[in-house]
């Protein structure tokens, strides 16, 4: 309908709500420039109840548990954990708990020179027993649902396979990488040699945030450009300005990865693809995967650029006894697990649905 | 959604397949590490001169500073595996 078919009553209404709409990007354009009127992230009350080195492990408070397995989730070494927790309503973290699970995340902190000799074992074998520790002794449960995403699924999975009582009932991989050599052209550069992981370890014996950004930002460099424009367009939506500025603070706010794991998952992940054919040694263990007695789920998502399907669906196939093998494809990208609508209406509830059937109801 | 806001995405996705092409290529990360290498190699080269000049002066260089960063960084790093070697001497005792 042009405007000159609209009543007067209709023209005037949609002349006040552009004028409206115009002063509303006023001002929010104004406080996105100065960076004013950020949001808090990560902002679910939560208690710290077990701590090591920088490793943090986090309860969430509030909500009435129903389930009687804890919930565990180990995040990304590469990523800050709050894009788990993002905003309030917008919250992974806080949809799960209102779902009645008892949460815990485990965070890994943000590395410096003091954690460079940190390797796969120091989380495998060192953080992530005790954190299981604290969990079952915070609860009093044995048993726990333990969820990595990204490269804490890596993680997860390798702790859930390596130890004689892990005490993990359920496995929940999100967006887990097995097959590096699906990983796409960064780890490709790495695998053939044409980068040296030793060029990309600064001083501090770590690789620095910085690089990890600008490896995660060269996988769509001019979409930036789309999201920009898409923000000028809803510069007037608070709830849209809110959420928009939060993703770009997590997007930047990488953390360096400690070098001597960097270094281990190079050689072990990416050049002789270890994951795949189960000759991954992790402190001097072999891992085998199928040894674990946890019920596996793996959930992926179409279109996750940063770990693509073809590189997570592979976990679906070998981590875990073949009867005890769930897959869960999901629509959206790989922040599908924490943020965004696809998040709120497929993801979390299928992922949280999945838990429920797998996880015994509490008594009372 | 409003024309300009098309056009824009138009055009983002015909300028950015090919530039996403281009930087997911092998020549691409050969030109990042041999410019990365480059860059270190000019670092080193500069930080030598300038690390001269100030020891001329008796004044500690940049590198200096950075070397006594990394060597405190391994002493604290030998620290914690001694008390986490004693942590697990005390709970095999217990």
């Amino acid at each position: 309908m042009t405007p000159l078919q609209l009543s007067p009553g209709d023209l005037l209404g949609r002349v006040n709500r552009d004028v409206e709409r115009s002063y509303l990007r006023a001002r929010n354009g104004l406080r996105y420039v100065r960076g004013s009127n950020r949001p808090k992230l990560g902002s679910t009350p939560k208690d710290v109840v077990w701590h090591r080195d920088k490793a943090q492990l986090w309860r969430y408070r509030g909500g009435s548990v129903r389930f009687a397995q804890p919930l565990l989730i180990v995040t990304s070494l590469v990523s800050r954990s709050y894009i788990l927790d993002l905003l309030p309503g917008s919250s992974a973290v806080e949809f799960l708990r209102d779902h009645g699970f008892d949460v815990f995340m485990l965070d890994w902190g943000i590395p410096d020179e003091l954690d460079a000799g940190n390797g796969l074992a120091t989380y495998v074998d060192e953080y992530l027993p005790r954190a299981v520790d604290a969990v079952r002794r915070e609860t009093g449960c044995t048993e726990l649902t333990m969820a990595g995403y990204c490269l804490g699924g890596v993680l997860a999975a390798l702790y859930a396979s390596g130890h004689p009582d892990p005490g993990v009932r359920n496995l929940v991989l999100m967006a887990t990488p097995l097959d590096f050599d699906e990983m796409g052209p960064m780890v490709a550069a790495l695998r053939e040699g044409r980068l040296d992981p030793e060029d990309l370890v600064d001083e501090t014996g770590n690789v620095p945030a910085d690089v990890l950004y600008s490896g995660f930002f060269m996988l769509a460099p001019t979409t930036v450009v789309a999201q920009r424009a898409t923000l000028l367009e809803n510069l007037w939506n608070d709830e849209f300005v809110r959420g928009f500025q939060a993703m770009a603070q997590w997007t930047r706010d990488q953390v360096p990865f400690p070098g001597a794991a960097f270094r281990e998952l190079v050689e072990q992940f990416v050049r002789r693809n270890a994951l795949m054919d189960g000759s991954l040694h992790v402190g001097g263990r072999e891992i085998d995967f199928t040894t674990t007695e946890a019920i596996v789920l793996n959930a992926m998502a179409e279109k996750d650029t940063v770990v693509p399907r073809a590189a997570a669906e592979p976990a679906g196939a070998l981590v875990g006894r073949p009867e005890r093998r769930h897959r869960l494809l999901l629509p959206g990208g790989h922040v599908t697990f924490g943020t965004g609508r696809s998040a709120f209406r497929h993801t979390l509830p299928s992922l949280a649905g999945w838990i429920a059937a797998h996880s015994d109801e509490r008594s009372s | 959604m409003p024309l300009w806001l098309r056009i824009v995405l138009r055009l983002e996705r015909a300028v950015g397949g090919p530039v996403e092409a281009a930087v997911h290529s092998d020549t691409y990360f050969d030109v990042v590490a041999e410019l990365s290498r480059g860059s270190r190699r000019v670092t080193d080269a500069v930080e030598s001169v300038s690390k001269r000049g100030l020891h001329l002066l008796n004044l500690p260089a940049g590198t200096d500073i950075r070397r006594v960063r990394e060597q405190l960084a391994r002493m604290d790093r030998r620290l914690l595996e001694i008390s986490k070697e004693l942590e697990a001497l005390e709970r095999e005792r217990a």
